[in-house]
């Protein structure tokens, strides 16, 4: 991809090397080009749109710059360019148009940093709340993280088709575990076209960072933008920095690491596989996964001083050792774990009740999934060979040997079976880890990360790939820390998924991708101390 | 499987990050603590004028990271096993060490350190190494007495060696 790159476009272009395959170009002279480039990028087989970064650099570059990353994933290439967009209009040509998975980014950056797309096809609010005022842009740096602007609530959900009715789900519902809004336009029971509205849990961690923390407070923070793959974060997060300061972590913390992080894709993966038990009726089925899961849940807590977050990143290592009788503990669960799992599995998929609810329901086929970017187990089940442990390895990953399970059907069943799969593989990654774990150091020394410096850096999380980018500041802050979780490409594929099937397999089509929307939201300000009252009503705004 | 939980008690294992507490006798509120924070769960509050800086952990804030357990430098700070952190008054969560701010032997000001402050690093220095006296009469200083002790210092200094 790079090499193609270069050939064409390199003259015109300045470049920078962030690493080995990581290249990132900045347009110089002419930011009419910038289309060509990202369609001649993207007409690569194996080439998708990685992240999307819009930074407000008007501090140093008198612009806001807009950085699209796209991931060869057969070479292990990563590519950045670069449009530097005017502080007195800040409008760029929309990748949208002809890429669907750059929509929500650019929607994302006309809400928080206020930089246009020319010619998006949406041009709806995404992130920021129905009340929040019209032309404050929070990502800015002239705005502070603690202030909360009050404005009017208005929200222009799309307009049903005609002979259509609303059926609404969410934002609360009994079949989402977390607020999302999805309007499923229906005639009878079938579903005709779908619109969503999310984005009710941001905490503002993006901001935060920037506003409040040091670099290494970060890692906490990180680890809570979500409840089941935290860890990834975190993890996805010191890389970042640590590729950015040229730090080199010690090999027995990257084993550790890599242990805990294919102890959580177990957690993650049973607790799906016992939730659309749960969401088919077949409430034995869940009970028993999640009594396995309990297991891995106490071993977790075992490790590492908690049964979820994990706390153990910190730039340059981890903070707790595998210590004898610790390894003791996983290797007596593991096997417990490999016994049980086979026979709850036969259990499942011998009952004719959850395959037949699963089976050609929900289907995604490869264009759809490939178009809209879509990563993790969704694309695998969609016949994307596609997996960041494999195609840009990380960790201890080098090392290890592992398959990825591919599907070809891209319905909730064969999401499931490959997430079945790959409980297998993690847990023949764990032993290969407890076998092969190194001696030595577990925390490197280092010492100031240099301004300027940027790092990207993704993590296998059980949804598909969780992409963190640095750019560091002065005095060992962070200047812009950009956070894209696997559900941000995931959720986008939905509507497609529900459209022709009918309402009540919309809860399962639903979590099938395995949402999570708190992930996905990142960045609202919420400002309590400030006594900013907000009414929360159930059902306004939704049917009208 | 199911437990009677709360009417019988549970047990976290040896490992488990719980609720912190702060010992006030070994607190020297210095405030590392606060300042590793990442959710702000420890906050160093000073009062120049009544002289007295309170250390406050609010445990509803807190995300049980153990960070202040790793930096405090008395280990004043320790997490506990405790988990159960429901109550119906907020004030519950919050504990409270309240120490004296030393006073500035030049001006008679409050400096910005604790008196247990300046009683730890006297502690630390190696006696018969330094001249202990002239550390202690300087070691109460506020910045500002500081600087003139620092400019002061660099004159006499020209004065000998031109």
């Amino acid at each position: 991809m790079i090499e193609e790159f270069e050939a064409r476009f390199g003259p015109i272009l300045e470049k920078r090397t962030l690493g080995e395959k990581k290249v990132l170009y900045t347009i110089m002279a002419r930011p009419e080009d910038f289309q060509n480039m990202v369609r001649s990028l993207l007409a690569g087989q194996n080439v998708r749109l990685f992240t999307m970064v819009g930074t407000d650099e008007r501090a140093v570059e008198d612009a806001f710059s807009i950085t699209y990353w796209f991931a060869d994933t057969s070479k292990g290439e990563l590519l950045g360019v670069r449009l530097y967009v005017p502080e007195d209009r800040p409008v760029f040509p929309s990748v949208a148009q002809f890429h669907r998975g750059a929509l929500w980014f650019e929607r994302e950056v006309q809400d928080l940093l206020g930089v246009e797309a020319e010619g998006l096809p949406d041009r709806r609010r995404l992130i920021l709340p129905d009340d929040w005022p019209e032309g404050v842009y929070p990502l800015r740096e002239d705005f502070k993280y603690s202030e909360s602007p009050p404005g009017e609530k208005k929200y222009p959900y799309a307009r049903p088709p005609e002979g259509t009715s609303v059926h609404a789900i969410g934002p609360y519902h009994i079949a989402l575990d977390e607020p999302a809004h999805f309007r499923l336009f229906v005639r009878g029971e079938e579903i005709v076209g779908v619109d969503y509205r999310g984005f009710y849990s941001h905490r503002g961690i993006e901001k935060l960072a920037r506003g409040r923390l040091n670099y290494n407070q970060v890692c906490f923070i990180a680890e809570r933008i979500c409840g089941i793959c935290g860890f990834c974060h975190s993890t996805a997060y010191a890389q970042a920095i640590e590729e950015a300061a040229g730090i080199e972590v010690p090999e027995r913390a990257e084993y550790i690491r890599t242990l805990l992080l294919e102890l959580e894709r177990l957690h993650s993966h049973l607790l799906w596989v016992g939730v659309a038990a749960h969401l088919v009726g077949f409430d034995t089925a869940f009970m028993e996964v999640w009594r396995i899961r309990e297991r891995v849940m106490w071993l977790a807590e075992r490790l590492t001083g908690n049964r979820k977050t994990y706390g153990l990143v910190v730039v340059g290592g981890v903070r707790r050792d595998l210590l004898d009788y610790r390894r003791e503990l996983v290797e007596r669960e593991l096997d417990v774990m490999k016994r049980e799992f086979n026979d709850v599995v036969e259990f499942l998929l011998s009952s004719g009740g959850f395959v037949k609810r699963c089976e050609g329901v929900g289907v995604l086929s490869k264009e759809k999934a490939r178009a809209w970017d879509a990563c993790g187990p969704v694309a695998r089940a969609s016949g994307v060979d596609y997996d960041v442990r494999r195609d840009f390895p990380y960790a201890a990953y080098r090392d290890l040997s592992f398959e990825v399970p591919v599907e070809k059907e891209g319905d909730v069943l064969a999401r499931a079976t490959v997430r079945i799969e790959e409980v297998r593989q993690s847990i023949s990654l764990i032993e290969q880890i407890l076998d092969a774990m190194p001696g030595g150091g577990i925390l490197a020394d280092f010492g100031d990360i240099p301004e300027g410096a940027e790092g990207i850096s993704a993590v296998e999380a059980p949804r598909g790939e969780n992409v963190h980018y640095i750019l560091a500041g002065d005095r060992n802050t962070i200047y812009r820390w950009r956070v894209k979780a696997a559900t941000y490409n995931n959720l986008q594929t939905v509507p497609d998924m529900l459209v022709g099937y009918t309402i009540a397999d919309a809860p399962l089509i639903i979590a099938s991708i395995d949402p999570c929307y708190s992930c996905t939201e990142r960045v609202q300000v919420v400002d309590i101390e400030s006594g900013k009252s907000k009414v929360v009503r159930l059902g306004v705004g939704i049917c009208r | 499987m199911t437990k009677a939980y709360p009417f019988e008690p549970e047990e976290a294992p040896p490992e488990y990050r719980g609720i912190p507490r702060i010992d006030p006798v070994l607190c020297i509120g210095c405030g590392a603590c606060a300042n590793a924070c990442p959710p702000n769960a420890i906050l160093r509050i000073d009062d120049p004028e009544n002289g007295t800086r309170r250390i406050v952990l609010d445990v509803g804030r807190c995300i049980r990271c153990a960070r202040c357990e790793e930096v405090c430098p008395t280990g004043a700070v320790r997490l506990t096993a405790e988990f159960e952190a429901a109550t119906d008054d907020r004030s519950d969560h919050v504990e409270v060490v309240e120490l004296r701010l030393a006073r500035c032997r030049g001006c008679g000001k409050y400096t910005c350190y604790t008196e247990r402050q300046v009683e730890k690093v006297l502690s630390l220095i190696p006696r018969g190494i330094l001249d202990f006296d002239r550390v202690r009469e300087k070691l109460p200083l506020c910045s500002e007495c500081k600087l003139k002790l620092t400019v002061l210092n660099a004159t006499k200094f020209g004065e000998v060696e031109p």
